[in-house]
């Protein structure tokens, strides 16, 4: 079944055209990495999926929401669909656990002790239990990243969206976040999508690799296929550029 | 000095007081109705934010004189308003306009990946404001917000002309009986310095704080 | 009656070297320089239209000239000089004027400064009511609940807490404003000198004015001090006009049509 769904959608910034006829499907459970260069449109993509960012043109169905409707309560594919960002957007006025706590408690009304216990659990999961009351000024980047990280996994969404979750970070960080999310992607009910420049990664946990430049999908394919034998002439070109540092 | 504090101690505590209420009054009135527009002016609504904009523009620029004449002449006309409360309203409006204008740059200096992160976890936009943009907002607002406050106070001698009951209108009444206005302005003053020094103090430790 | 502080500190300066006899000097310069007041409706006003001074004090001044030239067989004229409140008795002490004919009370601290002739209006504290108001004197505000506007710096606001000491009394800058709050229903009455009343109820329909004067405060033409000459000759002018129905004539074109005022009280 499809958790994700884009018919057709166009998207423009004023004049710029900047998402042309996409067209994708992505299944539930489904680990999927979004790459391309830099400027060619994936952000975007990624972002209109929890309506950070809205579409003019097409159909974005998400969890059996139609995101072009009006009548859709976007706040409702919000509790399900979590977003982890580039440059992590932790609360700076709360400290590491009310940050996973807050969510639960407004969104979810989830009971104080039980969401303390999921949060725990969640900084535990990251590696950070010992950061709990620490205020996110005190984190360094990559701890910043596992923390929102475990923010959105509090929710209990169906898919997460990664947005460059490793380009704002020291080199020497980036491993502790990637483990992170491939123990997300082990966990065969999560639909994950992922943005990103670390081809390893993409390799390691990646069902499928979606190639876009100027604001078109050129390539959809498997990670096998994708990395040994693209069908699409740009896809090759950034590859070997990307395979060459 | 010390006998014309003395010989009208009443009269003068009793304008204390009154400018102390107003001044709470208008203090806490204004920082609701200042939040109000300020996030009204910041909408994405562009009728809303006209609106806003639109209040903002014609309270800041309108003399507190004119708006508490208002109250105290206009309005009561058809809903009775004490001098007190035409003057403690027009404060009210006065300074909601300028706290708008302070707690709108302050929110505006939040960055934006707070407002996403909080939608994006399924906070809705009055969730994220109350419990994220706003706290980070009024921490950077403080030093601004606390020189309002001063300036509230200082406003407040507006009540003297709507016969408020503040110290100024008490001033003016012992002044006007006792021939001595020169000491029984500095009293007057005194006493505003009483309320506005803290204030002061406060503010520059804030200043000290966020250098 | 309206005492506004300052004059008392100016009058220190005045020059004693200036002290001539100014009933000398009116005959020897053919005029007397009488200060008037101008912003003063009925009393004293400047006409904006013509330039002229208006009121009573202005007519009873030109009259009492009149009146010292036919008695003294003299040829005088009358020159109009405005005065504020705080500047008339500087004026006088300084010879820049003859004599004021300026809504001043006759009190006894004035009379250290200046002479006084006998009462030439009987002015006193007063009210002033919406036409349809209960109130028919000062024992009327005497109750909780009733509130009384006046100017501040004015005597009206204490004597007022001395006559009705329950009212509560709001001051406001000055008449305009207090008039303007009455409007307002911000008081059940506007209290001050009935001089200042009567203009008010002329000019704001729907106002009237009640009770007669609750204080006697009444106004004297005044020369510099020690001017027994010009004080004779003036108290016997005034009696003069109050005798030959001049007096009459003026408190009836002045006082005739003020709102709640029966003038023929004022007649003598």
């Amino acid at each position: 079944m499809s958790m994700i769904e884009f018919k057709n959608v166009e998207k423009y910034y004023g004049d710029f055209h900047a998402l042309k006829n996409v067209n994708l499907s992505i299944d539930a459970g489904e680990t999927v990495v979004l790459i391309g260069p830099s400027g060619s449109g994936k952000s975007t993509l990624i972002r209109t999926i929890n309506g950070l960012e809205e579409i003019q043109e097409g159909q974005l169905i998400v969890n059996g929401y139609d995101l072009h409707d009006p009548k859709t309560d976007i706040n409702r594919i919000r509790k399900n669909v979590g977003m982890v960002f580039q440059h992590f957007n932790l609360y700076n006025n709360k400290s590491t656990l009310e940050n996973i706590m807050l969510a639960p408690r407004l969104v979810l009304k989830r009971d104080e002790a039980e969401n303390k216990k999921v949060a725990m659990e969640l900084l535990d999961k990251v590696g950070l239990a010992d950061k709990a009351d620490s205020m996110p000024s005190a984190l360094s980047g990559g701890q910043k990243q596992r923390v929102a990280i475990a923010r959105s996994l509090a929710m209990k969404p169906k898919a997460l969206l990664f947005d460059e979750p490793t380009s704002a970070l020291d080199p020497e960080m980036i491993g502790d976040v990637l483990d992170v999310m491939k123990d997300i992607a082990s966990d065969s009910d999560m639909t994950m999508l992922v943005v990103t420049h670390e081809m390893n990664f993409a390799k390691q946990v990646a069902d499928r690799v979606i190639f876009m430049d100027a604001g078109e999908i050129l390539e959809d394919s498997t990670t096998e296929k994708f990395f040994t034998n693209p069908d699409d002439p740009r896809a090759k070109q950034f590859l070997s550029q990307v395979e060459r540092h | 000095m010390t006998t014309i504090f003395t010989d009208n101690l009443s009269t003068f505590l009793s304008g204390f007081g009154y400018t102390l209420l107003a001044s709470l009054i208008a203090l806490v009135g204004s920082m609701i109705l200042g939040t109000l527009f300020a996030i009204l002016e910041i909408l994405p609504n562009k009728a809303l934010s006209i609106f806003g904009h639109t209040y903002v523009e014609i309270f800041r620029n309108i003399p507190l004189l004119v708006i508490t004449m208002f109250f105290y002449i206009v309005i009561s006309n058809a809903i009775k308003i004490s001098g007190f409360w035409s003057g403690t309203l027009g404060l009210t409006l006065y300074t909601s306009a300028f706290i708008a204008e302070t707690v709108r740059a302050g929110i505006q200096s939040i960055d934006s990946g707070q407002m996403e992160g909080a939608r994006a976890n399924g906070l809705s936009y009055g969730q994220a404001m109350s419990r994220i943009i706003l706290p980070q907002a009024f921490v950077v607002a403080l030093p601004s917000l606390a020189n309002q406050f001063i300036n509230l106070v200082k406003n407040s001698s507006i009540l003297a002309f709507v016969a408020g009951f503040d110290i100024m209108y008490q001033a003016n009444v012992i002044a006007g009986l006792n021939f001595d206005p020169f000491n029984t302005y500095i009293v007057a003053g005194i006493l505003y310095l009483i309320i506005t020094l803290p204030l002061s103090y406060y503010m520059q430790h804030l200043e000290k704080k966020s250098a | 009656m309206i005492v506004l502080g300052v004059w008392g500190g100016l009058a220190k300066g005045a020059s004693e070297a200036k002290h001539v006899d100014t009933f000398d000097r009116i005959k020897e310069q053919h005029r007397i320089v009488w200060g008037v007041k101008a912003d003063t409706r009925l009393f004293g006003l400047m006409n904006t239209k013509t330039g002229e001074y208006e009121g009573f004090d202005v007519d009873i001044a030109r009259a009492v000239t009149k009146q010292i030239a036919k008695d003294q067989n003299i040829k005088l004229k009358a020159e109009l000089v405005q005065v504020s409140s705080s500047s008339k008795i500087q004026l006088l002490k300084n010879a820049n004027i003859d004599a004021t004919a300026s809504v001043m009370t006759i009190t006894k601290e004035r009379e250290n400064q200046v002479d006084f002739t006998q009462p030439y209006f009987p002015a006193g504290q007063s009210l002033l009511v919406k036409e349809n108001s209960d109130i028919r004197s000062v024992k009327d505000l005497n109750q909780p609940g009733r509130t009384v506007i006046g100017a501040v710096g004015t005597t009206a606001i204490p004597t007022m807490k001395e006559f009705a000491p329950k009212v509560r009394v709001l001051s406001l800058a000055d008449y305009a404003q207090s008039m303007t709050a009455l409007k307002a229903g911000q008081g059940d009455a506007l209290t001050t000198d009935n001089a200042i009343l009567y203009g008010l109820a002329q000019q704001n329909p729907g106002y009237k004015i009640v009770g007669g004067n609750f204080t006697n405060q009444p106004y004297g033409l005044a020369t510099d001090n020690d001017q027994p000459r010009m004080i004779a000759a003036m108290n016997k002018a005034l009696d003069e006009l109050e005798k030959n129905g001049t007096y009459n004539r003026l408190i009836k074109k002045w006082f005739s049509n003020v709102p709640g005022l029966d003038w023929r009280t004022l007649q003598k």
